[in-house]
């Protein structure tokens, strides 16, 4: 005779157990030249903060470079002449659980040289740190915060790293990661009170707002004073 | 047998023309309820506030356009201000984040005011059981409307505003603050208090690997 299976709401209760090492890991870099003119021209100047390459997708070159190093990488692959990576795509992160690394994945592309590239920093979860690109592609600055708001990616150097999908005073985690509770941390009428505490003033515009008027607000009835 | 011929003395001067109630010597008046009268002209001229956040928006327009023609019913003036608008159309599913929104939006309408939850998410979530959903939309505003379906068809729209109508019909003035009074100290809070919200959303949801992604011992792994 088993134990009764456990309900969800047990499961709420005792929260989240680490996922499964067995589950897929992150790709690893492969041996090898490739043929993007850009891997090349990476590992010849900056040697060991490349850390590999992999072509994945078919047609998607992919390298590891070291968090540490990022910004200096990225900002040659946007100034340097034969790079001009002018265009960040997108910044995005990956969380693959069990405490494995957080990987952030920039994704990049040169509109002169016409070409794509992928870059990806490993991030131990004990220091989820790294430099933010913000200042070199303004289209960073509200990816940035995304990753941030949705992983814990702390961006140093970011001009304004606040949640951007999740409401500001958001207390419960940063909902992506693998250990977050699929119906978040707090109960439904927690989450309930909170989200109508918020004030909508701080995320809608005073004109949009303005729109329908105030709250409406029933007049309390009062006894008329008598004329003395 | 026409309306002339029920009213006191109208059906038996008929005129040439053949409105005998608007003749000579004829009574041009009707006695009816006020209720009636109210409730006729409310059920008849609903304007729809749309919230529309989602597919069911798609249904809802369609229900408005000229197939289904939801003007047939009063209601071809869709109101995109709260201040002029009587129902208040729910149709999606609802963010915790926009949660305050749609409780002020239901603030602002002016009372005799009604609410149609749309479609499978405005109602309970649907499959949208985590933890940046609104559990139903009856928690933060009163509902008197499920219309179910993911989405619903514009039919089951306009059977859930024609079921709004029937509920007007029976409404009375004598009773108005009775279905209409808002206590000025719940504006902006919660409808449902803590004990309903828990027992409408609890955690026996519709995600169907809840058990799974929680960690919590299946039949197949406890053995």
């Amino acid at each position: 005779m088993t134990e009764r299976p456990l309900s969800g709401l047990d499961a709420v209760e005792r929260g989240p157990l680490p996922s499964d090492p067995s589950a897929p890991a992150a790709p690893a870099p492969v041996e090898g030249q490739s043929d993007h003119p850009s891997v090349a021209a990476l590992a010849s100047r900056f040697g060991p903060a490349v850390q590999g390459h992999r072509l994945m997708a078919g047609d998607q070159t992919v390298v590891w470079i070291a968090p540490e190093k990022s910004l200096e990488i990225l900002t040659w692959l946007k100034d340097d002449p034969a790079q001009q990576y002018d265009m960040m795509s997108d910044v995005t992160g990956v969380d693959y659980g069990s405490g494995r690394p957080i990987e952030v994945v920039y994704q990049m592309f040169s509109t002169v040289h016409k070409r794509a590239l992928r870059l990806r920093c490993r991030l131990p979860l004990e220091a989820l740190e790294i430099d933010s690109v913000a200042g070199l592609w303004h289209s960073a600055n509200w990816l940035e915060r995304e990753v941030y708001d949705l992983f814990g990616v702390t961006f140093k150097g970011h001009p304004d790293l606040r949640r951007i999908l999740m409401p500001f005073d958001y207390a419960e985690g940063h909902p992506l990661r693998k250990d977050f509770p699929l119906r978040g941390r707090f109960s439904r009428a927690e989450q309930t009170r909170r989200a109508l505490a918020q004030d909508v003033e701080r995320f809608y515009g005073s004109q949009e707002l303005a729109h329908g008027g105030p709250p409406q607000q029933v007049p309390a009835r009062t006894e008329p004073e008598a004329e003395g | 047998m026409g309306l002339g011929d029920l009213l006191p003395g109208g059906g038996t001067q008929k005129s040439e023309g053949g409105l005998g109630m608007f003749g000579a010597g004829s009574p041009t008046f009707l006695t009816t309820k006020i209720d009636f009268v109210i409730n006729w002209g409310r059920r008849n001229s609903l304007w729809p506030m749309p919230f529309g956040t989602a597919c069911c928006a798609i249904e809802m327009m369609a229900a408005a356009a000229s197939n289904f023609d939801l003007a047939r019913f009063g209601m071809e003036r869709m109101s995109f201000s709260p201040r002029q608008a009587d129902v208040l159309i729910c149709a999606g599913r609802v963010p915790y984040k926009l949660a305050p929104v749609l409780r002020r939006i239901w603030d602002q309408m002016p009372q005799p005011k009604w609410c149609v939850s749309m479609g499978a998410c405005a109602s309970s979530g649907g499959v949208f059981d985590v933890y940046s959903m609104v559990q139903g939309i009856d928690t933060i505003v009163p509902v008197d409307v499920y219309v179910p379906g993911c989405p619903p068809r514009p039919e089951g729209l306009i059977y859930g505003l024609m079921m709004i109508q029937e509920k007007i019909r029976e409404e009375s003035l004598s009773r108005h603050f009775e279905h209409r009074a808002e206590d000025p100290a719940l504006v902006a809070l919660a409808k449902a208090n803590e004990a309903e919200i828990v027992g409408l959303t609890g955690p026996f949801g519709n995600s169907t690997q809840q058990e799974k992604l929680s960690g919590a011992p299946t039949d197949d792994n406890s053995a």
